[in-house]
């Protein structure tokens, strides 16, 4: 069992339901697409398998340990057997590439190693095969402000792959690239998940691109499970039902929203030139 | 492990010859600085410092004392607003005839802007002292000190702010006949306004810090207060003088956060823009100005007069020409040397305690310290660090260290707040203990906003450094103010030259750093 929630429910401080009594197993080695409409509870449903949020009721169990009893150390061992892919890849614009990968594997590494890596990267060998996965063995020293966006969202895979988890999960990791390059990485993030035996849980905008890469579908509506199926039985009518709040057209791959992240301008010099 | 060449960092040569550089140039410059931790707990040193600071409980609150601080708080604020008026008297010619702004042929105006460098390269302090030589011993020299050098900040701030904002409406403007002032009115000002008033009132909180510290060199205010206290190892009077320094500088910065605030608001729909705020704001600023000269009872009738300018004159011919013997020279490249040293050594001391300080979660006693450290001038930290550590460059790096740990330690708070949390985030998340998510994922991202904050801050200490010899703690400073009361003024206006050469150097070095770093 790589994943069990039991009548999980998550409530907002402001107490807005994300969650609603959700119960969802996954075998360990399985491929699970999450789709429906946005606002639906995808990203708060994997924020609860990433121990990122706590359920407000119900059991949830992860890689076979109860996520309510979790704390200090036993929490953070537990995290860094947990992998996850981010709609915008969490790494700092000036962080050289090989320091990123790297520090996917900080939660395994004992404190000298992970201090000594900031001066000298003490497995550059693991980087580059990391990187060489995902294509971009050449990027090893570049610096992430001299990639593209696509290649940036490659090298937070390459991050997720050198952690090496038995559990992954991928938070719409494609929404930010075009339509060729998100078919080719959710075909590699399934492709890895297989070789590695991980379970894999990725939500997903594009629904023919869950239909196409994921045996299992799981359709989430305001909070609750629509459906569970092997992507064979999801018929039109369930995806139209599942997204009748989005007008008529099925969201796919090539009406996919491009998001890019704009930083803050901030000047220093008038903040630091004082008396 | 054998490092293959597949498996080697090619970046790991130049980081090493990079801190190896750093040690080869930190190594002299900490010797100068005469670096001694032990310092601190020698036990005369302590003894010294102990006494002085027990003497600090309880402040002093005899009647006849608070009189005097309060009416020598009284004068601080006037010669800072009496300054300032000063100052912008000043500013509005000298920057409209500095800026490129509204111009049809770009000039360089290289007059108006070499005397503007000389007026704000040569630190406020030291035109004080040598007006206090020329007018006599009180507020009128603080005064003439602060117009001119806060005058030639303004006035060079104005002239790049008008630069700045998008220049199409003036050039309009004046393809339709308009004059260059009116076009910079019409086109430019209602752009600008809001960054220009900004930024004097934000001079005019700098102004209030640098008049507390006037009276070391003589000029009137608290500073005069504050020296003599230290010279008879009053700590009581000390205390009470500090309390007042820290509530006089948090006013100001309350005040002219509210000013700022209140400049942000937009204007109400009417025939006139200007409401009852800005009528009193205006008001009171005049008051304010006309109250401030008439308190400090400074006649500039006599100021100017015949018999004064011809001892002016006098006394400026002394200081020419300057003293280039090279036995001189050798000194005053020492002293140079020692000065870089300070602010070197200060400026890094400052920014590791500044991080250290910066990083608890848990903000309220760290920002109470920081605050507290900040609002104390370099030059009072340096009277007390003088007492703990002995006279001599050590004093100075760590009254500079103290004041700049204050700053720095605040603007590095607000960066690391203001870094992108993603990062860090998402490492927490797959495990790695929170230093390390810091490292990995925060840090990089606020990294190259501390870098800047740094270089400015020492930009600003070079100045500072160049003048904490004044009260004893090394560098050109010390030289300059041996020199002036021997009146050597030839060897006075060598040192002088030095430091104006020293502080346009490390403003085009900081330049090149910044955009090295970028």
């Amino acid at each position: 069992m790589s994943f069990a929630l039991d009548g999980v429910g998550l409530t907002h401080a402001n107490g807005f339901t994300a969650l609603d009594s959700i119960s969802l197993r996954a075998k360990k080695g399985e491929c699970i697409a999450l789709i429906g409409p946005s606002g639906a509870g995808k990203t708060s449903l994997l924020s609860v398998l990433g121990t990122a949020l706590a359920a407000t009721t119900g059991q949830a169990r992860v890689l076979d340990a109860g996520l309510a009893e979790m704390a200090g150390s036993s929490l953070k061992t537990l995290r860094s057997r947990i992998g996850t892919v981010h709609q915008a890849p969490p790494i700092p614009a000036r962080q050289r590439v090989v320091t990123a990968v790297l520090a996917g594997k900080l939660g395994q590494w004992p404190a000298w190693k992970s201090l000594a890596s900031l001066l000298y990267p003490l497995d550059v060998a693991g980087a580059r095969a990391a990187l060489a996965r995902v294509d971009l063995a050449d990027k090893l020293f570049a610096r992430c402000d001299q990639l593209s966006g696509g290649q940036l969202q490659r090298v937070g895979i390459a991050r997720v792959l050198y952690q090496q988890p038995d559990l992954l999960l991928a938070d719409e990791p494609v929404s930010a690239l075009d339509p060729a390059l998100a078919l080719a990485t959710v075909r590699l993030l399934v492709a890895e998940a297989g070789r590695s035996g991980a379970t894999l849980v990725a939500s997903l905008h594009a629904v023919d691109l869950a239909l196409s890469c994921f045996p299992r579908i799981v359709g989430i509506k305001a909070g609750r499970i629509a459906f569970d199926l092997p992507a064979k039985e999801v018929s039109d009518s369930l995806l139209h039902e599942l997204y009748a709040s989005e007008g008529q057209a099925l969201p796919t791959l090539a009406s996919e929203p491009h998001f890019a992240a704009q930083p803050a301008a901030n000047d220093p010099a008038t903040r630091a030139a004082c008396c | 492990m054998l490092l293959t060449a597949e498996a080697r960092d090619p970046a790991a040569r130049g980081r090493l010859t990079g801190t190896l550089l750093a040690f080869a140039i930190l190594w002299p410059l900490l010797q100068t600085a005469e670096v001694r931790p032990a310092a601190l707990f020698e036990a005369g040193n302590l003894k010294v410092i102990g006494n002085f600071l027990g003497g600090f409980l309880p402040p002093e609150t005899g009647r006849e004392f608070l009189g005097y601080l309060a009416q020598a708080t009284l004068e601080t604020l006037a010669i800072a607003t009496a300054g300032m008026a000063l100052a912008i008297l000043l500013a509005v010619p000298l920057g409209y005839l500095a800026s490129a702004a509204g111009r049809e042929q770009a000039t360089l105006n290289p007059l108006t802007r070499s005397l503007l460098t000389i007026l704000r390269g040569i630190p406020e302090l030291v035109w004080a002292l040598l007006f206090v030589r020329v007018f006599g011993l009180g507020p009128a020299a603080g005064v003439l000190a602060l117009g001119l050098t806060y005058g030639g900040m303004l006035a060079k701030v104005y002239a790049e702010i008008l630069e700045s904002v998008d220049a199409t409406p003036a050039n309009a403007l004046r393809r339709s006949g308009a004059r260059r002032p009116l076009a910079i009115l019409y086109g430019l000002i209602p752009q600008a306004s809001k960054e220009l008033a900004s930024y004097t009132v934000y001079r005019w909180e700098c102004a209030i810090r640098a008049s507390v510290v006037m009276g070391f060199v003589g000029a009137g205010g608290l500073g005069q207060l504050m020296d003599q206290a230290m010279k008879m190892l009053n700590g009581g009077e000390a205390a009470s003088i500090l309390l007042t320094f820290m509530a006089l500088v948090f006013a100001a910065d309350g005040l002219s956060g509210w000013l700022r605030r209140a400049i942000e608001t937009p204007p109400a729909s009417r025939r006139s823009p200007f409401g009852w705020r800005s009528a009193g704001v205006l008001t009171i600023v005049l008051t304010a100005i006309v109250a401030s000269f008439r308190l400090l009872e400074i006649g500039f009738g006599a100021l100017f007069s015949g018999e004064a300018l011809t001892s002016i004159g006098e006394f400026v011919a002394g200081f020419f020409p300057p003293d280039v013997s090279p036995e001189w020279l050798s000194k005053v490249a020492k002293g140079i040397w020692e000065t870089l040293a300070i602010s070197v050594i200060g400026t890094l001391l400052a920014a590791v305690t500044g991080l250290l300080l910066a990083l608890p979660k848990w903000r309220l006693p760290f920002s109470l310290l920081l605050n507290t450290l900040r609002s104390v001038p370099e030059l009072v930290w340096a009277t007390i660090t003088a007492l703990a550590v002995g006279l001599g460059p050590f004093a100075g790096v760590l009254a500079l260290a103290l004041h700049t740990t204050g700053v720095l330690g605040r603007l590095y708070a607000e960066a690391l707040d203001n870094a992108p949390p993603a990062p860090g985030q998402s490492l927490r998340l797959s495990g790695a203990p929170g230093g390390l998510a810091f490292l990995y994922g925060t840090l990089p991202g606020a990294a190259p906003q501390l870098v800047a904050y740094t270089l400015y801050r020492w930009e600003m200490n070079i100045r500072m450094a160049a003048i904490l010899g004044f009260v004893g703690a090394g560098g050109l400073g010390q030289l300059l103010y041996f020199e002036l009361s021997l009146f050597h003024h030839a060897q006075a206006s060598t040192v002088i030259i030095a430091m104006l050469v020293l502080s346009i150097t490390v403003d085009q070095a900081s330049a090149w750093l910044r955009q090295r770093m970028r």
